[in-house]
């Protein structure tokens, strides 16, 4: 095996240039592969840890997928709200370890105003790490407001900047008599949450005031400094994220949830729910995965060709290893071991040019876009995909191989 | 069989693509140890498939080949393998190196397919090498693309012996090579022969060759075509 092993090494090295543009070939579409597949998972990851950080979420009923996109990635259109009594009757609930509520209606220039306790930056938790303040502190005056990353890079903002919210997300009317002031601005997270304007739910009910029904009343203005507490308890809000004081009691919650009689409200569980959603996008995935096994499929069907060329030329190399000795078999074995070796080395290429790209491209792609990308070259799913590559590579290189063989069956001297 | 011949053909017919009108046929033939033989003929006429015949690399539709009074014929195809590249050295026309190897891996290549020590042979490559001219330096160089056509020469009389062969199966290898180069080649082939008790059989088209052979056949007169 060693001399078939090392015929095969040096038959490659002398056609250097030919060789190369096949491992060039082969280790591009196994970094493409790998890329799409690297990507996808940290893009999942991503996204699943956007809801992790409570157990359960509660809204009106309405679809539980609608519900979750609306609530936690602020997509789509809003769920009707729950009343305020509600979340803090299932707040009180002695298996509830906290409960934070979520108001969404409001915008500023096309991004999101999400009213919420101060809690929210105290329990949220993206990708396993709290939520870290860029700048400031969260809202410690009720026209405090705080600031996404992204927020405040697109439009510039720094703290003690004035913000006007509007009304509704693509509304013309703005609460213009309440300006904002920036007290915080979040680290980046890499999630929606980059992308939001956090108000307390005082403030949201304050500028609020002076509308009904999703108009503005006419000749009733407050001023910022006409309200007291008691004034500003939120009658409703959109819906609310808890965390229970055990795991083994969510399903039986959610259960007794669809029970509570005042109003129709559900809880979902975001883990399960993301998943269905997951599954029904997953064919988009298939669909990916298939090309790129294509596009694998076709480079060592190209390395095949490559190879099946040049045993045409190599009559004299076959004849002579023959008339020396070698069988036929040896002969099919050197061109099966150059498809192996050139398979094998586009893989460790692409390998070192993986860790490389991760190296250079996730400080930019983690602070730019939020995503990690966590490149383990031998996790099983890896090492079962670089034994799948070498395996094709073994099929489609049976054709030039049994040339080979039935060409050294008729050489000789 | 006689126990004096190396090789001994009885009876041998072969035909190309099993075509009736195109065959070789041998009655009998034989080469003994130390024996030279020339066997002349035009090209295209089937000399290189007679050398074919006797290396186990093509099988004949009748008649029986013996080496070594081993019948060649009742050996397996691995054992073919095994038997040719321990006991026949061949030259090929133009010599036949492969480029993309080093002078010495060209000279190992038969020590590859058999159990011999590969170091011993290695010892001997270098060994011949040094008798012939051809420093360690140049044998273990990283190609033998650039070999002038002399070191080519010698680099392919060392690869047919490094097994310790009894023959020496040539075909044409003086075809492209000029007055000189052709007489010291066969100078250097006859010496080693010589020296290392090897029979040779050389096939070739060139009629200047006769008079370096004791023993030279018409390949026409003699094998009924």
């Amino acid at each position: 095996m060693k001399v078939l092993l090392s015929l095969a090494f040096y038959s490659l090295i002398s056609r250097k240039v030919s060789v190369f543009l096949t491992i060039l070939c082969v280790s591009l579409s196994i970094i493409l592969f790998s890329s799409i597949d690297n990507f996808r998972k940290s893009s999942k990851k991503t996204f699943f840890s956007n809801a992790k950080s409570g157990d359960l979420i509660i809204s009106s009923r309405s679809g539980e997928i609608e519900a979750l996109l609306y609530l936690i990635f602020q997509i789509g259109t809003p769920t009707n709200n729950i009343r305020w009594k509600s979340f803090k009757d299932v707040q009180n609930h002695p298996d509830v370890k906290w409960a934070i509520p979520i108001s969404l209606g409001d915008s500023h220039k096309q991004y999101r105003v999400l009213g919420t306790s101060s809690d929210y930056f105290k329990k949220i938790q993206i990708k396993n790490k709290k939520l870290e303040f860029y700048k400031g502190e969260h809202f410690k005056d009720i026209f405090d407001v705080v600031i996404g990353y992204d927020v405040a890079k697109t439009l510039n903002y720094k703290l003690n900047d004035k913000i006007i919210v509007a009304h509704g997300v693509s509304s013309q009317d703005f609460h213009d008599e309440f300006p904002f002031r920036i007290n915080g601005i979040l680290k980046k997270s890499g999630s929606n949450i980059d992308k939001l304007i956090f108000v307390s739910l005082q403030a949201l009910e304050a500028i609020h005031k002076d509308w009904q029904g999703g108009f503005k009343l006419p000749n009733v203005k407050h001023n910022p400094t006409s309200f007291n507490e008691s004034d500003l308890v939120p009658k409703e809000i959109t819906g609310a994220i808890i965390k229970l004081n055990s795991k083994i009691k969510i399903f039986q919650f959610k259960r007794d949830l669809l029970k509570y009689k005042s109003e129709p409200i559900q809880a979902i569980i975001p883990g399960l729910t993301l998943t269905k959603l997951w599954q029904i996008v997953s064919f988009v995935e298939q669909i990916l995965f298939l090309i790129c096994y294509l596009v694998i499929f076709i480079t060592l069907l190209g390395m095949a060709a490559s190879i099946y060329t040049n045993v045409n030329q190599r009559n004299k190399e076959i004849a002579l290893l023959r008339v020396v000795g070698a069988s036929p078999r040896s002969i099919f074995s050197i061109l099966i071991l150059e498809g192996i070796m050139i398979s094998l080395t586009s893989i460790l290429i692409s390998i070192l040019l993986m860790l490389l790209l991760n190296i250079i491209l996730n400080p930019i792609l983690d602070t730019e876009y939020g995503i990690y990308l966590e490149y383990n070259f031998l996790s099983t799913y890896n090492i079962i995909f670089y034994c799948s590559v070498v395996l094709i590579s073994i099929l489609v290189g049976l054709i030039p191989a049994y040339r080979g063989y039935k060409k050294s069956l008729n050489s000789g001297i | 069989m006689n126990s004096k011949n190396l090789i001994e053909i009885k009876n041998l017919e072969f035909y190309w693509n099993n075509q009736d009108e195109f065959k070789i046929q041998i009655n009998d033939f034989s080469i003994q140890t130390n024996e030279k033989k020339l066997i002349l003929g035009k090209s295209g006429i089937g000399k290189s498939t007679f050398l074919n015949l006797i290396c186990g690399m093509i099988s004949a539709r009748a008649g029986d080949i013996y080496i070594l009074s081993q019948n060649l014929s009742s050996l397996k195809a691995w054992e073919l393998d095994k038997f040719r590249s321990e006991n026949i050295g061949v030259i090929f026309q133009e010599f036949n190196l492969l480029d993309h190897l080093s002078p010495l891996n060209n000279i190992l290549l038969p020590c590859y397919f058999t159990n011999k020590d590969l170091n011993k042979s290695k010892e001997r490559a270098y060994l011949f090498g040094k008798k012939l001219n051809l420093n360690n330096d140049l044998l273990t160089k990283s190609n033998s693309k650039d070999l002038s056509t002399g070191q080519k020469q010698r680099i392919s009389i060392i690869r047919s012996i490094i097994n310790k062969p009894k023959i020496i199966l040539a075909d044409e290898p003086t075809s492209s090579l000029d007055f000189d180069n052709k007489n010291s080649f066969l100078n250097l082939l006859f010496e080693i022969c010589n020296e290392e008790k090897i029979s040779l059989l050389m096939v070739s088209h060139d009629l200047n060759l006769k008079n370096k052979f004791k023993d030279v056949i018409a390949f026409e007169s003699f094998f009924k075509l």
